[in-house]
């Protein structure tokens, strides 16, 4: 607004100015915004259920019931938005400094591969205040390393991050495979591939008469220490100056090539964290199958709250919920689980399609 | 003999992402970075699947890969170059909505077996040693894509319209001065990558795998960008990239048949682990080969 509009424009017309800007879209248009993305996506969505035959209503319907049902259902979807809220995680610290972390898929696996070597180790007889505890730091420190070597790929060798985190997931997941048809599988699984059960005392105890475990409240608890890190601390400043401008942060005098592994490392580190949640709170063993795709949901958790780690348990929490009515569609309408990917990326486009260039820059 | 079945399986495996690595270049050489090529190429395999199966034609069912690749890139081209989404992110979520639409799309296809393609030796080649067998002795696509290569190549450096793609790339505004747009330039080079991602799709389910099963890519799109940065952004190198993560899938393959006292899924991650290296080993060497404004993409 410059001067000279000041002096030309008439309350009147101010008035529809103030209106339009807050309409224009990547500006506050707030709830009306968000309300037009979640109708068009779902009208998206059903749209292609009925080209493939599908009752839409009847689908919704079942979706919603898998997911918001009942205690139970509500229960589901809070343990499933866990390892999604990890995983957004693991993409916003990145983020802030400018980096694609699009491996928390592989980090989020081997944080639970790590988590039950160590269970191994430790044997069944140790008792789970020390057992869980070391599970939870070891598979976080084996998602810090895993993201460490597309850190230090990208500032040694200039190897984009997004590539490599991305090749890395594939390898990942071909590790716990091997690990469990071989070395790992559990000797009574009767052809079946997965990893010896965690005994009770090694698994994550539930919330005081729930279906919940614990590791909703860690999850819940890291993200509001995330969201101190970035915003209340001169590490998260700095991060956000390297995000900002790489090239200006560098003759500010911080040290852009530490920030930046240090930032995909922390990333790496939640990601493990989550993994290690998933495996003592829920999984209860290592399968093939286990997470497919939670990295990825993660990623659009990250992006659907700009990178805010507080506004990121609301969209884990959103996205978790899709996830679980995806097991709704498969027992009610009989539709493949991962159709339910058409209404999170949809929802994903028309936020992104929204923000325009402002929110680019994390 | 172990070398002529891996290199022959290096060629057959490594045609899709020939297309989709080529698509890819196209696209970046205008500056526009496209993970969505991973959704194109599931896209672009579904669509050939079923309209090979319910036309009885194969070529028919091309045509559709290449038409659904293309319109899954015109969805990532309408947000980032009408809305200026972000390029990395709204590819990778092109790619999950593709990923999606396959699901849904697909699952009344699944194990079904495809109308495809076969092999069709070329008279006379195929039979020469060690060389027939290697590069005459496949499906029609994979000969497709030894004459898609040069012609991408000869399009992009010899032609007015690779002049403006590369312009595009290298320096929107001369482009601009010149009176030409480089959003419009910058839409057909991601709408043809989407339709050459599309073709390799077909070739992944009408010609190699014969078969249709959810993320029946896994991962090949996702190696094709990766395998331009390592080709230098030029089409002809592309080629060898793709037939060195493809050879390394037919060496695994081969070494399990052999009986190898290695599991097959650590053998599995070798392809993946190879493009790493080698992208790891090469990337300093060509940080400056890029066009000029993808730098942009990736500095964000």
């Amino acid at each position: 607004m410059t001067a000279s509009d000041d002096v030309l424009s008439l309350p009147a017309e101010e008035g529809i100015r103030e209106g339009l800007r807050a309409w224009r879209p990547g500006n506050a248009g707030g709830l009306a915004r968000w309300v037009a993305a979640v109708l068009g996506a779902f009208g998206v969505y059903a749209m292609f259920l009925v080209l493939q035959g599908a009752d839409p209503v009847a689908v919704l319907a079942a979706m919603a019931d898998s997911a918001i049902g009942d205690a139970g259902s509500v229960a589901d979807t809070l343990e499933r938005a866990t390892p999604l809220l990890f995983g957004a995680l693991a993409v916003a610290v990145p983020a802030r400094a400018g980096l694609f972390n699009i491996g928390g898929e592989g980090q989020l696996l081997i944080g639970a591969v790590a988590a039950a070597g160590t269970a191994r180790l430790l044997g069944p007889d140790t008792a789970g205040a020390v057992a869980l505890p070391a599970m939870a730091l070891v598979g976080g420190l084996a998602g810090l390393g895993w993201a460490l070597i597309a850190g230090v790929l990208r500032v040694t060798t200039s190897t984009n991050e997004a590539i490599t985190t991305l090749l890395m997931n594939y390898i990942a997941g071909l590790i716990l495979t091997w690990l469990v048809f071989g070395p790992w599988k559990d000797p009574d699984s009767l052809g079946q591939a997965y990893s010896t059960r965690l005994p009770d005392s090694q698994q994550l105890p539930s919330l005081a008469g729930g279906d919940l475990h614990t590791g909703v409240l860690v999850g819940l608890a890291v993200a509001a220490a995330t969201w101190l890190l970035l915003r209340r601390t001169s590490w998260g400043f700095q991060l956000r100056v390297v995000g900002g401008n790489s090239e200006a942060a560098r003759r500010a005098g911080l040290r852009v090539s530490r920030l930046q592994v240090a930032a995909l490392a922390v990333g790496g580190l939640l990601a493990g964290l989550g993994g290690a949640m998933e495996i003592t709170g829920v999984e209860e063993r290592l399968r093939p199958e286990m997470m497919v795709g939670f990295g990825f949901i993660g990623f659009l958790a990250s992006w659907l709250a700009r990178h805010d780690p507080l506004k990121a348990v609301v969209a884990a929490v959103v996205l978790g919920g899709i996830a679980i009515g995806g097991n709704g569609l498969k027992v009610t309408a009989g539709l493949s689980g991962s159709a339910v990917n058409i209404l999170m990326a949809v929802l994903l486009l028309a936020v992104l399609g929204w923000a325009r260039r402002d929110t680019n820059a994390a | 003999m172990l070398l002529e079945s891996v290199l022959t399986g290096a060629v057959r495996g490594g045609t899709a992402i020939v297309f989709a690595s080529l698509g890819e270049t196209v696209s970046e050489r205008s500056g526009v970075i496209n993970l969505g090529t991973e959704g194109s190429m599931l896209c672009g395999a579904l669509a050939a699947y079923i309209v090979g199966i319910e036309s009885g034609s194969a070529w028919l069912g091309v045509l559709a890969g290449m038409v659904a690749g293309a319109l899954l890139s015109l969805v990532f081209g309408v947000l980032v170059l009408d809305r200026g989404a972000n390029q990395l992110a709204t590819g990778l979520v092109v790619t999950f909505l593709g990923l999606g639409l396959t699901s849904l799309f697909g699952q009344d296809y699944v194990g079904q077996g495809a109308n495809g393609f076969t092999a069709a030796p070329v008279p006379g080649l195929a039979g020469l040693p060690f060389l027939g067998p290697i590069l005459f002795d496949h499906d029609p696509l994979t000969y497709l894509s030894f004459v898609a290569v040069p012609t991408v190549w000869w399009g992009l450096f010899r032609t007015r319209a690779g002049l403006a793609v590369r312009a595009a790339g290298e320096r929107p505004q001369v482009l601009e001065a010149f009176g030409t747009s480089p959003r419009r330039v910058r839409y057909g080079a991601v709408l043809l990558g989407g339709a050459l991602a599309g073709i390799g799709g077909a070739q992944l389910s009408t010609a190699l795998a014969l078969n249709w099963s959810e993320n029946v890519t896994v991962g090949r799109g996702f190696v094709a960008v990766a395998l331009v940065i390592f080709a230098g952004w030029d089409p002809r190198k592309t080629i060898a990239g793709a037939y060195l993560f493809a050879g390394a899938i037919a060496l695994q393959l081969q070494l399990q048949a052999r009986g190898a006292e290695v599991s097959r899924y650590l053998l599995e991650a070798v392809p993946y682990l190879t493009v790493l290296i080698v992208l790891a080993a090469l990337s300093r060497r060509r940080v400056h080969a890029g066009p000029e404004d993808l730098s942009n993409v990736f500095d964000g």
